[in-house]
């Protein structure tokens, strides 16, 4: 990758200069997290692929650390070090460098180092609020930087938590099909083994072992499984415990003579997932098809046309944003709302900003109990040549 | 650069001993040059060939960088050297040694994980009652990441290890491992499963070409006859192209 031009650093620094001008007004403290951070935590709350993607080193000392590949995570940290207890209000802002191994160097779009402008709302009561305003002033920023013309796209994973809920299932498929949400091939996966053979995965088990189990009797269980073991001769090693062996095999057992989620239960799980329409029809839509199935997600949709109700009133042009029930964000810490920012110049699939809520987070990194956390990033070299009409 | 042909053969141990007596057989005697401890040599049958003897590991790399025409190796150690391999390297011939597979590999005692697929679930459990993610350790981390990643399983922490990965689990640094086994006798003395679908690379010594450095006429030609010696006594195998990037 070619050096930057001055030229092009000091335009960098200008519309730096706009855009944390825009957020200081709106009250966000700016802050400096270190550029290098220790992996250890970091990474545990990434996950794997990220860290994929992450330059980790190791120190003269033999400490694992790491150039940091976001700042959202040490905004979190830098907020629990100060409270922490984690529920004390507060917004922050940053502009800084952020590093991610690209395979083959990189290029304009992917550069393997960049600079993140971006804002954090940590325990904000009126969530809808704080999202809405979360997207009203990254807006604000991309205009005072110059940027014309770009789309709006909004996802809410309350939405598919409140339908998983409203439909008949053990807690464990929630789970399940929540946590593959991110990989669309394997929700597919999953949801069509849950109407076909929900007990797949018990067929590779010793069958007089599964049949031993009493799934709602954890002691029990845990007796079947422990005798399992001294039969066979296998010796307990690892921080898993017999508990949770027996746990899982309990969940196992249970699916094995579970009565498959009924084909018109998935097929409106894959119907919902396919919802993709400008935010308002959406709402409209999404009730239709709720009330269709006599599936009650009220609560959840008042949520959603509150939400965009708070946006228009921020400012945001709500007609021309568009809703996506399958936007799958990149990283698995969103829980709720998420949104992104394209730029026509830029082309599909290259985000200028992006950002949603992590309720997570703040745990991870250290806070007692999960806390409300939403923010945005800015992907500034992106910005820069949006505004300037030189995409690649 | 000189029109000669450079052929990095591993420097030391079995995987020396069996690429020497290989070659030998082949009609194709290497030979030190100067002090034995040294790690320069010579082809005696082809003039035009400059021997260097590396470690395994290394070659992978020399490979990547175009340091050298041809290397003897293991497809696990190239495979994890580099990213966009068929870019970098070709492989030509599989020569029959240094077999090892590169495997998934968990405690016998989970008795209720059997498959890849058993592992997301059980991670995420792992990670609500452990409070972090689950540890594997190994030192194939690019073919671990790779692998998982096609595979569905993410929440996982991968600790880099640097031998005896199969101690990591007693010694409490990781809850599994992904690791090289020939016989999986280690593996089973170390109370350790290969999971039923836990083959990641079936890997073998082969002879690899790197497609980053200069190839002039000459060195081609050292480099047929050194594939059609060898394709003489190497043992008739499947000519398919194993693993996937």
């Amino acid at each position: 990758m070619t050096a930057e031009t001055a030229r092009r650093f000091h335009a960098l620094e200008e519309q730096a200069h706009e855009i944390t001008a825009v957020f200081a007004a709106h009250n966000y403290e700016p802050v400096a997290p270190a550029i290098i951070q220790s992996a250890d935590v970091f990474l545990d709350v990434l996950g794997e692929s990220l860290r994929a993607r992450t330059y980790v080193f190791t120190d003269p000392d033999g400490d694992e650390l790491c150039l940091r590949p976001d700042l959202t995570v040490p905004t979190c940290r830098l907020h629990v070090e100060r409270h922490p207890s984690g529920d004390v209000r507060a917004r922050y802002c940053y502009n800084g460098s952020a590093f991610r191994f690209q395979p083959g160097g990189g290029d304009a779009s992917h550069p393997r180092e960049f600079r993140q402008a971006g804002i954090e709302s940590f325990a904000a009561s009126d969530r809808e609020k704080a999202e809405a305003d979360i997207v009203a002033h990254t807006i604000e920023a991309l205009r005072a930087a110059g940027l014309e013309e770009f789309n709006l796209r909004i996802g809410d994973l309350g939405l598919f938590n409140a339908l998983l809920a409203a439909i008949g299932m053990p807690e464990r498929w929630r789970q399940r099909l929540r946590n593959n949400f991110w990989r669309p091939q394997a929700f597919k996966e999953e949801l069509y083994r849950l109407t076909t053979a929900p007990g797949g995965a018990a067929l590779g088990l010793p069958k007089e072992l599964i049949d031993a189990i009493v799934p709602d009797d954890q002691r029990k269980t845990e007796q079947v499984v422990d005798a399992y073991l001294a039969r066979n001769n296998i010796e307990l090693i690892g921080a898993r415990t017999l508990g949770e062996m027996a746990a899982n095999l309990a969940s196992l057992a249970k699916d094995a003579r579970a009565t498959p989620l009924p084909p018109q239960e998935a097929e409106l799980i894959e119907s919902y997932a396919g919802v993709t329409a400008p935010s308002r029809a959406a709402g409209a839509r999404l009730k239709d098809l709720m009330r269709e199935r006599g599936i009650d997600i009220s609560d959840a949709l008042e949520t959603f046309q509150r939400r965009l109700e708070l946006l228009a009133k921020a400012g945001v042009e709500v007609s021309r944003c568009q809703f996506c029930a399958n936007f799958g964000r990149s990283l698995e810490y969103y829980t709720g709302f998420v949104f992104e920012i394209e730029s026509p110049v830029l082309g599909d699939g290259i985000a200028v900003a992006g950002g949603g809520r992590y309720d997570g987070l703040l745990k991870a990194v250290g806070a007692p109990y999960d806390l409300p956390a939403v923010g945005a990033a800015i992907h500034t070299e992106r910005l820069l040549d949006a505004v300037r009409g030189t995409g690649t | 650069m000189s029109d000669r042909l450079i052929l990095a053969v591993p420097s030391k141990g079995r995987l020396m001993q069996d690429t020497l007596a290989l070659f030998e057989r082949a009609g194709l005697t290497i030979r030190k040059i100067g002090d034995e401890r040294g790690y320069r040599g010579e082809i005696v049958e082809l003039p035009g060939v400059d021997v260097s003897f590396v470690s395994a590991s290394e070659i992978a790399q020399f490979l990547k960088t175009g340091r050298v025409h041809l290397g003897v190796t293991g497809e696990d150690l190239v495979r994890e050297a580099m990213f966009k391999v068929a870019e970098r390297v070709q492989f030509l011939l599989p020569l029959g040694f240094g077999k090892a597979d590169v495997v998934v590999a968990v405690p016998d005692c989970w008795i209720d994980v059997r498959r890849i697929a058993d592992i997301e679930e059980m991670a995420h459990t792992f990670r609500r009652v452990h409070g972090r993610r689950i540890r594997v350790a190994t030192k194939f981390t690019n073919t671990t990441r790779r692998f998982f990643a096609t595979r569905g399983v993410t929440s996982y922490r991968i600790i880099e290890s640097l031998g005896a990965t199969e101690g990591a689990i007693v010694a409490g640094t990781a809850e599994m491992i992904v690791d090289i086994t020939s016989t999986g006798e280690t593996l089973r003395a170390n109370k350790l499963r290969i999971l039923d679908d836990g083959l990641i690379l079936p890997s073998q010594a082969n002879l690899v070409a790197s497609r980053t450095i200069d190839w002039r006429p000459a060195a081609r030609e050292a480099e047929n006859e050194v594939i059609r010696r060898l394709e003489t006594v190497v043992p008739e195998a499947p000519a398919e192209e194993a693993g996937a990037d």
